[in-house]
């Protein structure tokens, strides 16, 4: 079936490589298709491969910060049932009947994936340019689409970024 | 047989794998879910070099979920008559696949990419922490379409090309 294609990447210690992505399915990932499209013509971007503990030092970075800021911010609003867990590197959000959020780390692909009530599923890659996690599709950044979705659901604004 | 055995350590592995599982949460897979993984419909292979099949394969191992959906279309109406799916990954990954399946039969392609994996979770009843699968059942079938197009793209640019 050829899942996984032939070519190896090496990228320098402690640096980041450029490559185009054509196949294999996991170099397809990175790049944040969720897919892996046959035959995929030239037109693919160029993009950096983050490093697993570069990864792993951003992703904790971010996880962390969201849980301490919508702790805080569940002590503020007044949403029956709001609860908030980290535990296995899995973030899960409940906020009663208004629904469930989960943000977790996808190592394999150096994405952050998010599954929320009100967008559904959405993979974060991160941008260097940008210091943020995007969601290619759509080009949306991870915080502010969390701000956005959160007020309008708990009717209170928080602040993310 | 040997898919199945797979996907049975898979959904026996699920906590250890990069997708999560709540931790002190149980819950159980809708009927649907299970009626798709008790009895998957249109599981299997077309020939991928054959002409009017569409071959999508998406997601990756390292993840747990790969998904290959296949898609034969009448060159006359570019209606999908048939379709097959191969999926390698959880309960949730195995039923959104043989959802999309049964949905692109009979439907035109233009149509079969208005399916949203939304849809697929709802009729699955999906957790939030499955939506994942439903959306890779929905690449899954875009990148069926687009390989379709693209072999008869090459096809027709080639012309009058001999029978291969």
């Amino acid at each position: 079936m050829g899942l996984i294609g032939d070519r190896r990447i090496r990228p320098k210690e402690r640096e980041t490589t450029t490559v185009f992505a054509t196949e294999p399915p996991w170099l397809l990932q990175l790049q944040g298709f969720s897919g892996n499209y046959r035959g995929l013509s030239s037109s693919l971007k160029p993009f950096s491969i983050l490093q697993e503990d570069e990864f792993h030092k951003l992703a904790n970075v971010t996880m962390n910060h969201l849980l301490e800021k919508i702790e805080d911010y569940g002590d503020n609003v007044q949403i029956d049932g709001f609860d908030i867990d980290y535990g296995n590197e899995v973030l899960t959000l409940k906020l009663g009947s208004l629904g469930t959020y989960v943000l977790n780390k996808q190592t394999p692909n150096r994405q952050i994936w998010m599954s929320s009530p009100v967008s559904g599923p959405s993979r974060f890659d991160w941008d260097r340019e940008a210091n943020a996690w995007i969601y290619r599709r759509t080009e949306a950044k991870l915080h502010k689409l969390l701000e956005e979705e959160l007020e309008s659901l708990c009717g209170e604004p928080i602040q993310l970024s | 047989m040997m898919l199945r055995q797979a996907a049975k350590k898979a959904l026996g592995l699920t906590s250890r794998q990069s997708t999560p599982c709540s931790v002190g949460i149980s819950r159980s897979y809708h009927e649907n879910v299970i009626d798709h993984y008790d009895n998957p419909r249109n599981v299997g292979s077309f020939d991928k070099n054959d002409p009017s099949i569409g071959t999508g394969l998406v997601g990756a191992p390292a993840c747990g979920d790969v998904m290959k959906l296949q898609i034969k279309v009448d060159e006359k109406t570019g209606q999908i008559v048939d379709a097959r799916f191969k999926t390698f990954g959880c309960g949730s990954a195995i039923a959104s696949s043989s959802v999309a399946t049964e949905w692109v039969k009979g439907k035109a392609m233009e149509e079969v990419l208005t399916i949203k994996n939304t849809e697929i979770a709802k009729h699955l009843s999906l957790p939030p922490v499955k939506l994942h699968c439903s959306m890779l059942a929905e690449d899954a079938i875009k990148a069926a379409v687009k390989d379709y197009k693209e072999k008869r793209l090459k096809t027709n640019g080639v012309g009058e090309s001999s029978q291969a």
